[in-house]
């Protein structure tokens, strides 16, 4: 049998200084990062971002997730609201190692799935010599 | 609001107005608890996962809970008389306790939480969405339960 699950409350997250159109309040997705064999793999919950609405940028090394919650239905009296609903948004600064070209994403269920690959290292080479028997007479 | 209060000796009045403003402070509740932002989750703060947020409109009512990452075949909704029940899993097998976390902020594990609905469904007609990680179930109200709008006759 699995743990019990406790109660985690969504972190509320303001961006930059600018204020939003929206009095809608913004989310930091919970993520899981960790090492795998050919790089790094980065898992964040956001549920209720469908994947249209999910996107991604790479810039400076930094990548910004956000992804956008539709509102509830227009029409409906909230008896009860144990948790806020809102936008996501959460930044991670990259590392130089990892291959910016060949990160991968997909969303399914509300948790996106990010794998990010390092940079495949060198490969030792062998550099031929050229002498002066190879030179055609 | 404190439980108890002291009542003003001797003011016949006391009571009528310490009444009066015991219905203001639980308006004020409620007041707070519909109205306010996320600042205000804490006042009504389960403490048993999953969270879920209860609307409703003429003819149902809606429940929704966010479960990202949960299979739709380890979620359990039941429910009985007035009283839903939520059960489930979640499971991240994806990485195991061996590999080298940079962030572990994702929980796993069961979950179990049963709530009084405020008024009678049709059980017949509860429909259940998974969609996105987000759990929505919309009960229709049963017939005693719908507001019935009066027509009013003139003459």
């Amino acid at each position: 049998m699995s743990p019990e699950l406790n109660v985690r409350e969504k972190q509320e997250v303001t961006v930059g200084t600018a204020e939003t159109t929206s009095d809608r309040p913004m989310f930091s997705p919970v993520v899981d990062i960790w090492e795998t064999e050919t790089g790094l793999m980065l898992m964040a919950d956001m549920p209720g971002v469908a994947p249209e609405d999910l996107s991604l940028d790479l810039q400076d090394n930094t990548l910004t997730l956000s992804g956008r919650v539709s509102p509830p239905p227009e029409g409906r009296k909230i008896l009860s609201r144990e948790f806020g609903v809102g936008n996501f948004y959460r930044q991670f600064s990259l590392a130089d190692n990892i291959d910016q070209a060949s990160i991968t994403a997909a969303l399914k269920d509300g948790v996106l799935k990010l794998e990010l690959p390092r940079v495949a290292p060198a490969q030792p080479r062998k550099i031929e010599i050229k002498t002066d028997e190879t030179k055609p007479a | 609001m404190s439980l108890f209060r002291v009542l003003p000796k001797g003011d016949r009045f006391g009571l009528p107005f310490w009444e009066l403003e015991k219905m203001r402070d639980h308006m004020e509740t409620i007041y707070n608890a519909l109205a306010g932002g996320v600042s205000q989750i804490r006042k009504n703060y389960t403490g048993v996962f999953p969270l879920v947020n209860l609307a409703e409109d003429d003819e149902h009512l809606y429940l929704t809970a966010e479960l990202p990452g949960v299979a739709a075949d380890h979620l359990e909704v039941s429910v009985k008389a007035d009283t839903l029940s939520l059960r489930g899993e979640i499971r991240h097998s994806e990485a195991g306790d061996e590999v080298n976390y940079h962030r572990r902020e994702r929980e796993s594990g069961s979950f179990r939480r049963t709530l009084a609905l405020p008024v009678k469904v049709d059980m017949e007609r509860i429909d259940a969405t998974f969609k996105n990680g987000v759990l929505t179930v919309t009960m229709p109200k049963a017939t005693e339960a719908k507001a019935h709008h009066i027509a009013i006759k003139t003459e």
